[in-house]
This record gives C-alpha cells, structure tokens and sequence, in this order.
C-alpha cells in the first residue's frame, strides 16, 4: 500500500497533511500518535472510506475500494459496537461468506479466541470478548491486510495480552498487519515498524531502536550553577535542550561528543548519562516543533 | 445478498420491540376494537384491513430504525469495509423491509379469519396481503429516509409519530364515518388511507381505484425521493 503527498481536511483543520507511507507485503506496523494526530484519518483513507483532497492512497497497486472490493481488506474499525441480536458464529459466517477465500469459520473463531463464545449474541458479551469478535469480523475474509484502528483502546491488561497474541499469529500467517495505537509500548512490542504520526504529519518512521536514536539516543544532564543554557544546543550531538529548574536536559544522538564538549566548558557538575526511553523519544518527536528531527525512512 | 437479507430477518425477528409492536399489538388492538360493545359484521372486515395495514406500517418504518441502529453501532461502517457494493447493502436492507412487513399482514388476516369469523373468497385473501405487502413499500421508503438521516434515538420517535400520525389520521383504527368532513377530505390524500383502501377495495369485491392508485404513487416517489436524499447524505458518515 502506498500514499503519496496525501491530504484530507475538515473545514480549516488538515486532519491529514501531506503523508507519504509505504508498507511492503507481510510487514506488522504501527501508526502511533497522540488522540487527534491524524491515525483514523489517515485509516479512512486507506480503507476508501474518505477521498483525500489531495494526492493518491492506493491498495495492492489499486483504488483502495477496488482492493475492498477484492476482499483483500480486512479492518476492525474504531468506536464500533457489537452488532445487535445475532450471534457469534452467525456474524463471522457472514462476513467470511462476503469474501472470495475466507477462513473457514471454525479456524477465524478460534484465531481471534473466541470459538468457546460462538453460539453467544455478540451484543450479550463483555468489552474485551466483544473486541476479540470485531478481530474475528476482520480476519474472517482472509484478508492480505488486516487494519486494526486503536485495537486495544479501553481493554484491560489481559483482555489486551490476549489480543495481541491473536493478532500476532495472524501476522505469522505472512499476512500485512496495520494498527494504529496511542500506547508507545503496544507499537514497540508488536510491530516490525512503527510509523509516528502528529498533526496529520509523519514525524518518524523505523523501528522502535531506531526512533530511539533518532530522537537522540541518550539524555545528558548536568546542573547549570547558575550560567544559562544559551549555546548548549549547538554543542556535538544534541538534538534538543530542556532547561528543569537548576539542570539542563540535553538529548543526544552522540553522548560521548557531548560529554566531552561539556568538559570543555568545565560545565560537567552533576553530570548524568541516561539512555532515552522510548517515552522520551516520542514525546521529542511530538512534542516541541524544535525536536523534531529529519525524518528516518528505512 | 440472500445471506444479507437472511441475517438482517433474522436480526429482526429476535428485535423484542417488532415482535410486540409490529405484530402482537395491530392483533390485539383487532381484536378489542372489534369485540367491544355490539359491532355491525362489516367494520370487523374493514378494522382487519385496517389494522393489518396498521402493522405493515409499522413493520416497514421500523426498517428504519434498524438502519438508524445500523449506524449508530457502526455495522454499516465495517459492510463499507467488505467487498459488499452500498447497492447491495442499501438494496438487502429494502427487501428485509418488505419481509418483515408480512408477519403483521399474516397475523391480523389470520385473527380476522380464525377469530373473527371474517368469510372472504380465497382469491380476496390472497389479494388482500399481497396488495399490503406491495403497498407498504413507500412507507419503507419513509423509514428508511429517517433511518439514514436521524440517530437511532431519533428515529425511533419520528417513526412512532409518523406511525400513528399516518394510521389515526389515515382511518386505520377507526372508521372514517366518525370524522368530521373536512378530515375525512384530507384523509383520502394521506398515504395511509390508501394503503387500506387497497385492501377494503379487494374485501369489498373490486379493485383498487385509479385515485388511490395515483395517491400512492405519488406517495412513492415523494419518500423514495426522501429516502434517496438521505442516503446519499449520510454517504460521508456512514
């Protein structure tokens, strides 16, 4: 699937601003991005259920609503519900009976872990089993790319292991996997590659290391004593400057230039070497405009 | 598509509100109207049709409001993302409405015929339902138009007042012989009263008239029209 230059608005606010993704055959990714940055947006285009303004979504080298009509799609929608008076089984037998080769039944039930709620009214079933059977709806077709628009938001943890487990043997089946997720670990732990999205713009595109590194890679702290913080930008290797009460936070893609830099302007009292969290690196890439680094495309 | 129409039947049938709103109640509200107090022979074969054409209409509202239902829970969302065409979902959905009109024509002919003792020639009964399943078409159409514009809320209660508007107004509960003229003159242009006197025309031994023919027809595109307006509306939300 590909977009290019991609742009959706609603009224003055571009939900979508120029995003351009690639994602080869079998890869797992995550969108990640904070509520409102742009990821169902941007999953509405690339199912065809929204037009972009400007630019091209294709699917499998097509319209993304050829490719739906294909039954080469499968997606788990956000904020849907269970779907009233019909049961498990009689839900995902209709949807695997819209697709040209579907699961069968049985084995779409049973990788979504719900064989056991089959003949349950999808309506009479908690949060997490509900989600488990829109997993179900989605993988019924057998789809070549299965899109999970924030599949995991208000379960709990185990509800969430589960799920993901289900999702990760889907993938195993060589299948593209696309989910889109606010949970920086989910994106880390579950994907090949995690694309972060933010105000409708990709700000990074890699794997969970290299937005490590990308974000700079290690936290330099030192305590200012007094002198500003004017300049220590433009020190070897620093990304970005955050200035804490007495200490300066310096993020860094080259601690050791850093450090030595530092030394040289004898300003190494209350040194501190820390690698960056993966927390830390998003909240750079999305956080102030001055950390955002180039972007990282693999 | 069949699979669509079977699923979306059977979703209906199991909806606790159409089984005693749309069947149960025109049966019921037959068989009390017509068994109060000394009644003359011919209002039980008028007040069958009546109410048999009360619960199609019901019925065919009701459609939607299992497309407003549709929505609200995101189900017509996930069909976008199937290979079903929105034809073939939009179409499916029509032809669950013309299905589940026919337990409540089934239900009332039947109290009118076991119960009641209402003796017509078989070919009367066979027109009868047929014309009232034909007939409830354009207030399928008027369900739909709501369903596909209104939340689920609100169309529950839009088609409750449309439902009793159309039916009271329309001389479906009681014989139109109690309003006053200038009501019973509107009525004969109200959908409602057609879509009976479909059915009063075949009990009575002819066929329907050209005026209610023309009324109902224009009664079709006028909600076919609304119907269509409101899909294509909601086409950005859906």
């Amino acid at each position: 699937m590909s977009f290019a230059r991609a742009v959706k608005a609603f009224g003055s606010v571009r939900a979508v601003d120029g995003v351009d993704l690639e994602i080869a055959r079998g890869e797992t990714v995550a969108l990640l991005g904070r509520n409102g940055a742009g990821k169902s947006t941007t999953i509405s285009l690339l199912l065809g259920l929204n037009e972009p303004d400007e630019g091209r979504v294709e699917l499998f080298g097509a319209p993304p609503e050829e490719a739906v009509r294909a039954g080469r799609v499968g997606a788990m929608l956000q904020d849907a519900r269970a779907v009233p008076r019909v049961t498990v089984r009689e839900l995902v037998s209709f949807v695997a009976g819209r697709y040209p080769e579907p699961l069968p039944v049985a084995d779409a039930l049973e990788l979504a872990g719900v064989a056991h709620l089959a003949n349950r009214r999808v309506d009479r079933l908690s949060g997490g089993q509900t989600q488990r059977v829109r997993f179900a709806v989605a993988l019924a077709g057998n789809p070549a790319l299965i899109v999970l628009d924030e599949p995991t938001a208000a379960l709990d943890v185990e509800a969430r292991h589960a799920f993901w487990e289900s999702m990760r043997a889907y993938a195993r089946r060589g299948h593209t996997v696309l989910f889109s997720t606010h949970y920086l670990e989910e994106a880390d732990a579950h994907a090949d590659r995690i694309v972060v999205i933010d105000r409708g713009r990709i700000v990074a595109d890699g794997t969970g290391e290299q937005l490590r590194r990308s974000a700079g890679g290690n936290l330099v702290s030192i305590d200012l004593e007094g002198r500003t913080a004017d300049g220590l930008e433009l020190l070897p290797g620093v990304v970005s400057v955050e200035v804490r009460g007495r200490r300066a936070r310096l993020r860094t893609d080259d601690s050791d230039a850093t450090v030595v830099a530092l030394a040289r302007l004898d300003a190494i009292r209350g040194l501190e070497v820390a690698s960056a969290s993966l927390d830390d690196a998003f909240l750079a890439l999305t956080g102030s405009r001055t950390a955002t680094p180039d972007r990282e495309t693999v | 598509m069949l699979d669509y129409l079977r699923l979306e039947v059977r979703r209906t049938l199991r909806d606790t509100g159409f089984v005693i709103g749309g069947v149960a109640m025109p049966v019921m509200m037959y068989l009390l109207f017509t068994n109060l107090g000394d009644q003359e022979g011919s209002w039980k074969t008028a007040s069958m049709v009546g109410m048999a054409a009360y619960g199609a209409l019901g019925s065919a509202l009701n459609t939607g409001g299992g497309v407003a239902e549709d929505r609200t829970v995101g189900w017509l969302r996930q069909l976008r993302v199937t290979p079903m065409t929105s034809r073939e979902v939009v179409l499916g959905r029509a032809l669950t409405g013309s299905v589940t009109v026919l337990p409540a024509i089934v239900a009332v002919l039947a109290a009118g015929g076991l119960v009641n003792g209402v003796r017509l020639d078989a070919w009367q009964w066979a027109a009868i339902a047929v014309l009232l399943w034909l007939g409830s078409v354009p207030f399928t159409l008027l369900g739909l138009g709501n369903g596909y514009r209104l939340t689920a809320q609100t169309t529950g209660v839009v088609n409750m007042v449309c439902n009793l508007g159309l039916a009271v107004v329309g001389g479906l509960w009681f014989p139109l012989s109690l309003f006053p003229d200038w009501l019973r003159s509107l009525s004969a242009y109200t959908p409602g009263n057609r879509f009976a006197s479909l059915g009063t025309a075949v009990a009575d031994g002819h066929a329907p008239t050209l005026g209610t023919i023309t009324v109902l027809t224009a009664w079709l595109l006028l909600f076919g029209s609304y119907a269509v307006l409101s899909y294509r509306r909601s086409g950005r939300t859906v």
